[in-house]
Parts: C-alpha cells; structure tokens; sequence
C-alpha cells in the first residue's frame, strides 16, 4: 500500500522539523508531502531540508485548500493511503500505525484519530470544547452516528475517498464538514483514539470572535450537507 | 387574501430563500456567500411578518409610509452587500494577477529546460 502523509503547514518554522522526523520515525516507508500554505517563515525550506517533498501555494488558501492540494497529489500520484498530519505538533506520529491499519485492511474508508473516545490526558481551551462539543452534537444529530471527536485533523483515508476529496473538499472547518457529506455517500467511518499534545510553538489561526462567525457558517453549511442530493 | 407590500415581501423572501439553498446545494453558490443572502432574507421575512415591527421602525425614523422602511432595509442591505461583493472581487483580482504570473514563470522554467 503506497502511503502519503500531507502536512499542510502555515508558519510552522518551529515544529515543522520535530514533525517530519518524528513521522520519518514511526512510519519511515511512507511518503511526506508538506503543503506549504503560503507561510512568510522558514517552514519550507526546513521542511525541504528535513527531507520531505514540499508544495508551496502561491498564496494562503487555508486548511481546505491545502489539505485538498495534498489530496490532489495524491491522486496523481496513485496512492492507497493519505494520512493528515497537521504541522503543529499535536498529532502524535506513534498512532499513524494504528489509524492506517483498519483502511489498510478494507474494513472502513476513513479512520479518525479522536481524542475524547476514550479518557486521555487532552485539556484544551474552555472555548474550543464548547466548539467541539456543538459540533459534534450537530454532526452526530445529522449523520445518527456517535462521532466524539469532529474537528481532529488527524486522520487517515482510502483511495475512494483521496478520489472524492480531490474533487469536493470545503474550505471552512472541512474536518467537521465532511463528516456529513461523507455519511451521506455511504463511507464508513470509525474513531479511534490517540493521545494528542499541545500545539508546540508557533500560534493557532482560531480566534474566539472568528469561531463564532466560523460556526455559523459550518453549521450552515452542515445543515445543506445534509439535504443535497447526491449524483454519481 | 390580501395583497399588499407585506405579503408581497413574506412570499418574495420565502422564494429568494429557497433559491438560495437550492444554488448553494447545486454548488452554483459558495455557502460563505451565502450567509449573507440567507440573513438578509431571514430579516426581510421577520420585518415582513407583522406590521406592528415596521410601525414601531417607521415611528422611530420619522418615516411617514411605514412600508418604506421596507424598502429602505432592501436598498441599504444591497448597497452594504455590494460593497462586500466589491472587496471579494479585488481579492480575487489580486490572485488572479498573482497565478497568471507563477503560470508564466513556470512556462519559462519549462522552456529552460529543452
């Protein structure tokens, strides 16, 4: 099975590093791309030495759009497997095993590293768990599944679903976005759970008044989600 | 029933609404353009529904017509929205510039190469 890790990355100069070597680490026979999301550091260049392949976005196109340039090489490029790695740290590279091996074997489309399905030591901002927390109400009340964990990034997908993210991938939230669109084309996808770590370094793009207006808009784009009409 | 401004403005925002979802659905519309619409229609809708809200607005602007606060809403919201539209569109020329330029320089890079 040809693996590929994207990390899509926007000024992450100060674990973009640790990232790269820690995946080379755990999982050394899978490929790395680095999605450069139009960082003003040295995210590229460390990455490019650390000995990954990089893509660098002429401009910043966000979580969506990078992860979707990450899928579309994939593609291209006839892999089974594509892992989300995000390049702040907080995914832990010794789960990547673990959450390849269940597609690997064809029993589910997409594996989602949760950290809340079973107890962890994860703490996170009062006002990120209230985003978690609605979001994974809303999806969960929407696909009738339990999802624990919505927003974790930290995830791995098949061929069949590299294939329909390269061509449909939101921009906004896509992590909790696609939940239901997946559901709603009849992947399977199960939560496995991981310890995940603080972001090291650098700072996160999630503002309090940007998760507001955020949220609404994922919602709204949930609620559509959920009643359109699938074609072929 | 009673045609007037109102329920000209309750069925003209319930339709608008529904055409919006159905084009963001049919991908025609991106859902962060979207919100916009759906606000706007949503408080149309609520402005519409009972005279007694366009009374009170009209009473507190000194409008004689009530129902001009109606149409003030409409006109004010398309001015704001289209000043929106505007700065959306200056990004998007600004990109547009920028990968017109990457495409020509990768062109030249391949070029190079023969």
């Amino acid at each position: 099975m040809k693996v590929l890790i994207i990390i899509p990355a926007y000024n992450e100069e100060a674990s973009i590093g640790m990232v790269v070597t820690g995946i080379k680490l755990h999982i050394p026979e899978a490929e790395i791309l680095v999605v450069n999301d139009g960082s003003f550091d040295s995210t590229s260049e460390i990455a490019a030495e650390a000995g990954t392949a990089v893509v660098n976005l002429p401009f910043n196109l966000g979580i969506g759009g990078a992860m979707q340039t990450g899928y579309i090489y994939a593609l291209e490029n006839n892999y089974d497997i594509a892992v989300q790695v995000d390049g702040d740290g907080q995914h832990n590279p010794a789960y990547i095993k673990d959450l390849i091996a269940p597609v690997a074997e064809g029993s589910t489309d997409m594996v989602i590293g949760s950290r809340y399905v079973s107890r962890t030591d994860y703490k996170s901002a009062l006002s990120r768990r209230t985003g978690m927390v609605f979001f994974s109400t809303l999806v969960n009340l929407l696909t009738g599944k339990r999802f624990k964990d919505t927003t974790s990034g930290f995830r791995v997908v098949n061929k069949r679903i590299i294939r329909y993210f390269a061509d449909h991938y939101p921009t906004d939230y896509p992590e909790v976005d696609v939940l239901v669109k997946l559901h709603k084309r009849n992947f399977r996808v199960i939560e496995i759970p991981v310890e995940m770590q603080e972001r090291q370094g650098g700072k996160s793009s999630i503002t309090p008044v940007r998760s507001i207006y955020y949220m609404i808009k994922v919602s709204l784009s949930l609620l559509i989600g959920a009643i359109e009409t699938v074609d072929s | 029933m009673f045609i007037n401004v109102y329920t000209i403005s309750i069925l003209f925002s319930s339709i608008f609404l529904i055409v919006i979802i159905e084009l963001v659905r049919k991908k025609k519309l991106q859902e962060r353009y979207s919100l916009l619409w759906i606000l706007m229609s949503a408080v149309l809708l609520i402005l519409s529904s009972t005279p007694a809200i366009i009374n009170t607005l009209a009473e507190w602007l000194n409008i004689k017509n009530p129902p001009s606060v109606l149409f003030l809403f409409g006109l004010v919201y398309l001015l704001v929205y289209n000043l929106h539209i505007t700065t959306v569109v200056s990004k998007q020329s600004e990109k547009i510039t920028r990968l017109t330029q990457e495409i020509a320089l990768l062109k030249q890079k391949q070029e190079d190469k023969r």
